[in-house]
C-alpha cells in the first residue's frame, strides 16, 4: 500500500487531479481508457499473458479493470490524470502491480470461511457423535485446515472388529445423508483402514493394530484438536 | 508412460527400493498407465530386514511420471522420475509415510489415505 500512495500522490502535482471515489462507479466511464490500459500493456507482455489477455471477452476485461480502479481508489490516493501522461503512470502501475491486475472470481469473503468452517465443525462433532454411539473409541476430531489445504477436519476412530467398522461407516452414511445430504467417497467395504471422505471432513476408522501401524496423530500432531460433547460425561454405572 | 518392464522408484517407506512394471491394471489391452493408475510390479531391489523382498510381486500405485500431467487449468506437473507407492489388494498403503509432493488427482481417484500420509498435496 505505502509504495503506491507515494508513486500516486508524485504522479499527482502538476496534472489536473480529480480523485476517483468508490468502487460503484458506472463502467461506462472507464469504457475509454481499460483499452488504453491493454494497449501499452500489449507491447510488452510475454506472449502467454498477452494469450491469456486475449481470450476474455470484453465484458471480462471491464470487470477485470473495475476492479483495478476500485483497488486504488480504496486508497484514495489515486487522482484521475490527464490523457497525456496515463500511459506513463499505467506503466509505473504495472511494474509495482504486476502486468496483470488479476482476482480470482469464486475468492469468499473471510466471513463466509469462517462460516463454512463452523458448518463443517458442527458436521465434524455429529459424525464423532454417531461414531461414539456405535461404541467407537477414541475418538478424535482434528482441524487440519491450517496444515493441509484439501480438507479441513479429519475424525480418526478405533473399531475393534471388522463387523463394527461396517457398523459405524453405515450409520455415519445414513446421517450424513439423511441429516446433511452428504454421501461420502472412499471406501464401500469394510476395511482395516476405513476411509470416508465427505469433502470438508475425511473420518479415518482403524482397527488397533492398523491405527498404531499408521499412526495417523502423530503425523499430524500440529493440528488442534477439538473438544467433543461426549467426552466429559461421567461413565454411565448401573 | 509407464509400461511393462518400466522400472520405478518407491516413494514410502514399505521397504521396497525399485520396482518393475509387470501388467497395468483397469484394461485388458492397455498400453500406458499414468498417475494415479494400479500396476502390477515385482520388486528388483529391497531394503534388507523389512517384510518385502526381492522378485515379490506386488500392486502400486503410480504417484510420479516424467510424462507430463495436464489440468484443465494448464497447470502441468512432471517431476524427474518415475516412482509409485505398494498397496495391498484392499488398497491400504504398505508403508507409513509418503515422501514426495503428490498431485490432488489421487483424491479424485479414491486414494485419499495415500493423500492423507503424504507431506504436501499439489
Amino acid at each position: 500500500m505505502l509504495p503506491s500512495s507515494t508513486l500516486l500522490s508524485l504522479a499527482g502535482p502538476g496534472v489536473p487531479a480529480s480523485f476517483s471515489g468508490e468502487m460503484g462507479h458506472p463502467e461506462t466511464k472507464y469504457s475509454s481508457k481499460p483499452r488504453k490500459v491493454f494497449s501499452s500493456l500489449s507491447k510488452n507482455v510475454i506472449p502467454l499473458q498477452r494469450h491469456s489477455i486475449n481470450g476474455l471477452s470484453l465484458k471480462k476485461r471491464n470487470s477485470l479493470l473495475s476492479f483495478a480502479f476500485g483497488k486504488e481508489a480504496k486508497d484514495n490516493s489515486f487522482s484521475d490524470v490527464g490523457e497525456e501522461d496515463t500511459d506513463e503512470m499505467y506503466d509505473e502501475l504495472l511494474n509495482n502491480y504486476g502486468k496483470v491486475v488479476y482476482k480470482r472470481k469464486d475468492q469468499k469473503p473471510a466471513s463466509a470461511e469462517i462460516d463454512d468452517d463452523a458448518e463443517s465443525l458442527s458436521f465434524a462433532v455429529e459424525m464423532a457423535t454417531v461414531a461414539s454411539e456405535v461404541k467407537a473409541g477414541d475418538i478424535k476430531v482434528l482441524f487440519v485446515k491450517p496444515l493441509v489445504y484439501w480438507t479441513r477436519f479429519f475424525i480418526i476412530a478405533t473399531a475393534f472388529s471388522r463387523p463394527q467398522i461396517d457398523a459405524i461407516g453405515s450409520r455415519i452414511r445414513d446421517r450424513a445423508e439423511k441429516k446433511y445430504g452428504k454421501i461420502p467417497n472412499g471406501d464401500t467395504k469394510p476395511n482395516s483402514w476405513t476411509l470416508l471422505d465427505f469433502g470438508d471432513v475425511v473420518v479415518h476408522i482403524f482397527l488397533p493394530p492398523q491405527r498404531e501401524f499408521y499412526n495417523l496423530e502423530e503425523f499430524y500432531a500440529n493440528a488442534t484438536a477439538v473438544e467433543l460433547p461426549f467426552e466429559n460425561q461421567p461413565p454411565f454405572r448401573g | 508412460m509407464i509400461q511393462p518392464q518400466t522400472y520405478l522408484n518407491v516413494a514410502d517407506n514399505s521397504g521396497a527400493r525399485e520396482l518393475m512394471c509387470i501388467r497395468i491394471i483397469g484394461a485388458s489391452n492397455r498400453r500406458y498407465a499414468y498417475i494415479g493408475d494400479i500396476i502390477v510390479a515385482v520388486i528388483k531391489k529391497a531394503v534388507p530386514n523389512t517384510p518385502f523382498e526381492r522378485s515379490e510381486v506386488i500392486r502400486a500405485v503410480i504417484v510420479r511420471t516424467c510424462k507430463e500431467l495436464k489440468r484443465s487449468n494448464g497447470i502441468i506437473i512432471k517431476y524427474d522420475d518415475n516412482a509409485a507407492v505398494v498397496i495391498d489388494k484392499e488398497g491400504n498403503p504398505k508403508g507409513t509415510r509418503i515422501f514426495c509432493a503428490i498431485a490432488r488427482e489421487l483424491r479424485q481417484l479414491n486414494f485419499t489415505k495415500i493423500v492423507s500420509l503424504a507431506p504436501e498435496v499439489l
